[in-house]
C-alpha cells in the first residue's frame, strides 16, 4: 500500500527519524502518552486472549519494531510473538502501514508457548465429555445383547440404539442439559440421528474411559437393559433373551463388540451370512419368518415406539408421564413458563396429561401405585379435579420425575424470581390450564400465593417434594382428611375449601395436625385462619415451625413407641397413621392394617 | 501484498435454537419480531468451534446435536495457521472463555464467535446475531424472564471441550 505522507512537515522525510525517535524513547511510549508529533505516532491496541494493551508506535514502523515494543510490554520474546491483523499474519519484513494498521485499530497477538497446542485438539477428541457419552454407551451395549442373540433373531443395532438410549441416557443428561429453549424430545432424536449418522462419534464415545468403565460392569449393563419396560415385555415373551442377558460371558463379549466397531461389523456380516444360509434349508424360510415375527417385530415396534416417545417412559409406568420432562424443559418459549415447576407440580403433569391416565382409577395396589391410592377417591374440593388426581398419582408413581424436575438447574432461580415477583407468578398461574376452568381455585390460589411461593423456597418443602415416600404420605393424609370429612362432616365442614393451594401446602398439614385443631374452632373462618397460620408457619421455616408447635413425632412419641413395640416397624407409616387419627392408637393400627398391602 | 501464505477459509455456522418457534412466537411473546434464537460457531481448518456452558468446544462441522446449520456465512480467509489458532483458543479457554464464564446475555457463544471471527479475518459477525440479547432484554417479557434465562447455559452436546485448563 502507499505510504501515507503526513501533512506535518517535520515528518516528511523524517518518517524514519520519527520511528527512530519513537523507538528510542521507550520511556515515553511505555506510558501511553500521546507523542507531541501527531500523525506519525499511532496508538494501536494489541489484544491477546488474556489481555490488551495500547501501544504507541510510529505509523511507518516496521513490524519488527512493533514487535520489539510489544515484547517489552508483554514481557515475551520477539520470536514468540505472532501478530495478526485482518486475518493476515504480520511478517517481520512488513511495515504497519502496509497492512493498513492505523490509529485506534486492533491487532491480535498470540504469544506462542513452547508446547504444541495441536495436542489439545487430538486428546480432547478422545476424552469427550458428558453424559452423552454415557448415554450412547448405554445404547450400544444395549444393542449388542440383541445382536449376538443372532441365533434367536437379530435386530439391527441401530434401531436398538434409541431403545436403550432413551431409557438411560436422558436421565443423566437431563440435569446437565442446558438447551432450555429447544424441544427436548426433538433434541433427543437429533442426538440419536447424529449418533447414527456419525460413526466416528460413536467410536470417540467408546474411547471415553467413563464409558469403558461402565461397560466393563456387566451388572450395571444388565440392570440398565432390564430397566426398560419394553425389554421386560420382550423378555417375558422370549425367555431366551433373559438367558442371554444373564450369561456374563455373553455380556462381556457383547461389550467387547461395542468397543470395537470393526468386530461388530464382522459379527453382523457373519450373522447375515448364517441367516441367508438358513433360508436355503427346507423349512428354513418358515423358521426365519417365525423368528422375525416373534422376535424382531416386537423389538422393532418397541424401538420405534421408543424412538418417537419420550425418554422418561422408561422410568414411569405410563408413557405419558414421559411427556413431563419435555414440558419441563420446554418452559422457555412457552407463554406459560411457570406452568411446569409450579406448585402445581401437580398442574404440570396434570395439565399435560389430564386425559392420559385413564388408569387413574385403580384402588388396588400395584407396582407403581403401592398405596393403592385411588385418586378418584381423593375427595372433593380442589383435589377432585381430574387433573389434580392424575397428577397426584403420577407424582407418587414417578418420584424420579419430581427429582429431576426440581433439580433442573434453573428451577431454583425461576422459583426465586417468581417469589420476588408475585404478579408474574399469578399471571402465569392463571394461564395454567389446570386452573383455567376453575375460578374458585384461582381465587384461592391467588390469596395463598405469597405464602405459597415462600414455601417453595423453603428447602424443606423441596425435600418433601422430592421424597417419594413423603409425597405418598401427603397423599395419604389427604385421603385421611377426606375420609374424615365424609365420616364426620360436622367436624371440619370446609377444611378443604379453606384454601389449600397444592400439595406442598398439603405439606403444611403433617407438620400441624389439622384434625384435632379444628375441633376447637367452631366456625369456617376460624378454620381458614388456622390454615393460614399453619401455612405461614410452614413457610416460615421448619425450625421455626417446629419450635412453636411440636412436631407430630414429638407429640406422638409414646404412641410411636407403642406401635413399634407391637411390631409396626414402619415408622413413617405409623406417624402418618397417628397424625390422621389424631394420636388414637387403635384407630392408627386399623389404618395401618388396612392400608398396607401386605 | 502478495504473500504466498496458505489461506484457510473461515465460515460462520448459524443455528436457530428455537427451530423456527421464535419466528412465529416472538411477536406474541416479546412484541417484536425475532427471526431466531441464534447460536453460532466458527468453522475453520475442518472443525467447528463454539463456546458453551462447558467452555470452548470443537466438533466436526455440523456435528453437534443441533445438526446442520440453518445458515452458513463465509467470513473470508485467514492466514493464521491451525497451530497458532489452537494456541489462541487455548489461551482464550483459560481466561475469558472458561466454562464458568458463560453468560447467556452478555458473554455467550456469539460473543465468542465474534471475537474469533475478528481474530481470524478482521471482520465481525453479522450484527443481527450480536444484537439479539439486547433485543430481547429491551422487551418487558425479556426483563421478566431475565433471571431465569441468566442461569441457562447453552451447551449443545456433541462437542469436545478444548482444554486450555480444566474447565470442569
Amino acid at each position: 500500500m502507499t505510504r501515507k505522507l503526513t501533512p506535518n512537515p517535520s515528518c516528511s522525510i523524517g518518517g524514519v527519524k520519527m520511528a527512530d525517535q519513537g523507538v528510542a524513547d521507550p520511556g515515553n511510549n511505555n506510558n501511553n502518552k500521546p507523542e507531541t508529533s501527531e500523525g506519525t505516532i499511532i496508538k494501536v491496541t494489541v489484544k491477546t486472549p488474556k489481555d490488551k494493551e495500547e501501544i504507541a508506535i510510529a505509523e511507518d514502523a516496521s513490524v519488527t519494531q512493533f514487535k520489539e515494543e510489544i515484547s517489552r510490554r508483554f514481557k515475551a520474546k520477539q520470536d514468540q510473538l505472532v501478530l495478526i491483523f485482518a486475518g493476515k499474519i504480520l511478517k517481520d519484513g512488513d511495515s504497519l502501514s502496509q497492512h493498513g494498521i492505523k490509529d485506534g485499530l486492533t491487532v491480535h497477538l498470540v504469544i506462542k508457548t513452547a508446547h504444541k497446542a495441536g495436542d489439545g485438539s487430538s486428546t480432547s477428541a478422545s476424552s469427550s465429555t458428558s453424559t452423552q457419552a454415557g448415554s450412547a454407551s448405554g445404547s450400544s451395549s444395549g444393542t449388542n445383547p440383541s445382536s449376538t442373540a443372532g441365533s434367536t433373531g437379530s435386530a439391527p443395532p441401530s434401531t436398538q440404539t434409541p431403545n436403550i438410549l432413551t431409557g438411560f441416557g436422558d436421565l443423566a443428561s437431563l440435569a446437565g442439559l442446558g438447551m432450555g429453549s429447544a424441544n427436548f424430545m426433538e433434541l433427543q432424536q437429533q442426538m440419536q440421528r447424529q449418533l447414527m449418522s456419525n460413526p466416528e462419534m460413536l467410536s470417540q464415545i467408546m474411547e471415553n474411559p467413563l464409558v469403558q468403565n461402565m461397560m466393563s460392569n456387566p451388572d450395571l449393563m444388565r440392570q440398565m437393559i432390564m430397566a426398560n419396560p419394553q425389554m421386560q415385555q420382550l423378555m417375558e415373551r422370549n425367555p431366551e433373551i433373559s438367558h442371554m442377558l444373564n450369561n456374563p460371558e455373553l455380556m462381556r463379549q457383547t461389550m467387547e463388540l461395542a468397543r470395537n466397531p470393526a468386530m461388530m461389523q464382522e459379527m453382523m456380516r457373519n450373522q447375515d451370512r448364517a441367516l441367508s444360509n438358513l433360508e436355503s434349508i427346507p423349512g428354513g424360510y418358515n423358521a426365519l419368518r417365525r423368528m422375525y415375527t416373534d422376535i424382531q417385530e416386537p423389538m422393532f415396534s418397541a424401538a420405534r415406539e421408543q424412538f418417537g416417545s419420550n425418554p422418561f417412559s422408561a422410568l414411569g409406568g405410563s408413557s405419558e408421564s414421559g411427556a413431563q420432562p419435555s414440558r419441563t424443559e420446554n418452559r422457555e418459549p412457552l407463554p406459560n413458563p411457570w406452568g411446569p415447576p409450579n406448585s402445581s407440580n401437580p398442574s404440570e403433569s396434570g395439565g399435560s396429561t389430564t386425559g392420559s391416565t385413564s388408569t387413574t382409577g385403580g384402588s388396588n395396589p400395584s407396582v407403581s401405585n403401592p398405596l393403592g391410592i385411588n385418586p378418584g377417591s381423593l375427595g372433593n374440593g380442589m383435589f377432585s379435579s381430574p387433573g389434580m388426581q392424575s397428577l397426584l398419582q403420577q407424582i407418587s408413581e414417578n418420584p424420579q420425575l419430581m427429582q429431576n424436575m426440581l433439580s433442573a438447574p434453573y428451577m431454583r432461580s425461576m422459583m426465586s424470581s417468581l417469589a420476588q415477583n408475585p404478579e408474574l407468578a399469578s399471571q402465569v398461574l392463571m394461564n395454567n390450564p389446570l386452573f383455567a376452568g376453575n375460578p374458585q381455585l384461582q381465587e384461592q390460589f391467588r390469596a395463598q400465593l405469597p405464602i405459597f411461593l415462600q414455601q417453595m423456597q423453603n428447602p424443606e418443602s423441596m425435600s418433601v417434594m422430592t421424597n417419594p415416600r413423603a409425597m405418598q404420605a401427603l397423599m395419604q393424609i389427604q385421603q385421611g382428611l377426606q375420609t374424615l370429612q365424609t365420616e364426620a362432616p360436622g367436624l371440619m365442614p370446609s377444611l378443604m375449601t379453606g384454601g389449600i393451594p397444592g400439595i406442598p401446602t398439603g405439606g403444611g398439614m403433617p407438620v400441624e395436625n389439622p384434625a384435632p385443631s379444628p375441633s376447637s374452632a367452631a366456625t369456617n373462618t376460624a378454620q381458614q385462619q388456622l390454615m393460614q397460620q399453619m401455612l405461614q408457619m410452614f413457610a416460615g421455616g421448619g425450625a421455626g415451625g417446629s419450635a412453636t408447635t411440636q412436631t407430630p413425632e414429638v407429640r406422638f412419641q409414646s404412641q410411636l413407641d407403642q406401635l413399634n413395640a407391637m411390631g409396626f416397624i414402619n415408622r413413617e407409616a405409623n406417624l402418618q397413621a397417628l397424625i390422621a387419627t389424631g394420636g388414637d392408637i387403635n384407630a392408627a393400627i386399623e389404618r395401618l392394617l388396612g392400608s398396607q398391602p401386605s | 501484498m502478495d504473500k504466498n501464505a496458505t489461506r484457510y477459509s473461515v465460515q460462520l455456522y448459524i443455528y436457530d435454537l428455537s427451530r423456527g418457534m421464535a419466528r412465529s412466537l416472538s411477536p406474541i411473546m416479546l412484541g417484536k419480531q425475532l427471526d431466531g434464537i441464534w447460536h453460532t460457531a466458527i468453522v475453520a481448518y475442518g472443525d467447528e468451534f463454539f463456546f458453551g456452558g462447558e467452555g470452548i468446544s470443537s466438533c466436526p462441522p455440523g456435528g453437534t446435536m443441533l445438526g446442520p446449520p440453518d445458515t452458513v456465512v463465509e467470513l473470508g480467509e485467514t492466514e493464521v495457521s491451525e497451530e497458532i489458532f489452537m494456541d489462541y483458543l487455548s489461551s482464550l479457554g483459560e481466561s475469558t472463555y472458561r466454562g464458568d464464564r458463560y453468560r447467556l446475555f452478555e458473554h455467550n457463544c456469539n460473543t465468542f464467535t465474534n471475537e474469533v471471527a475478528q481474530f481470524l479475518t478482521g471482520r465481525p459477525i453479522p450484527s443481527y446475531i450480536t444484537d439479539l440479547p439486547s433485543e430481547v432484554l429491551s422487551t418487558p417479557f425479556g426483563q421478566i424472564l431475565r433471571p431465569i434465562l441468566d442461569s441457562i447455559h447453552i451447551a449443545p452436546p456433541g462437542g469436545n471441550v478444548i482444554n486450555g485448563g480444566r474447565n470442569i
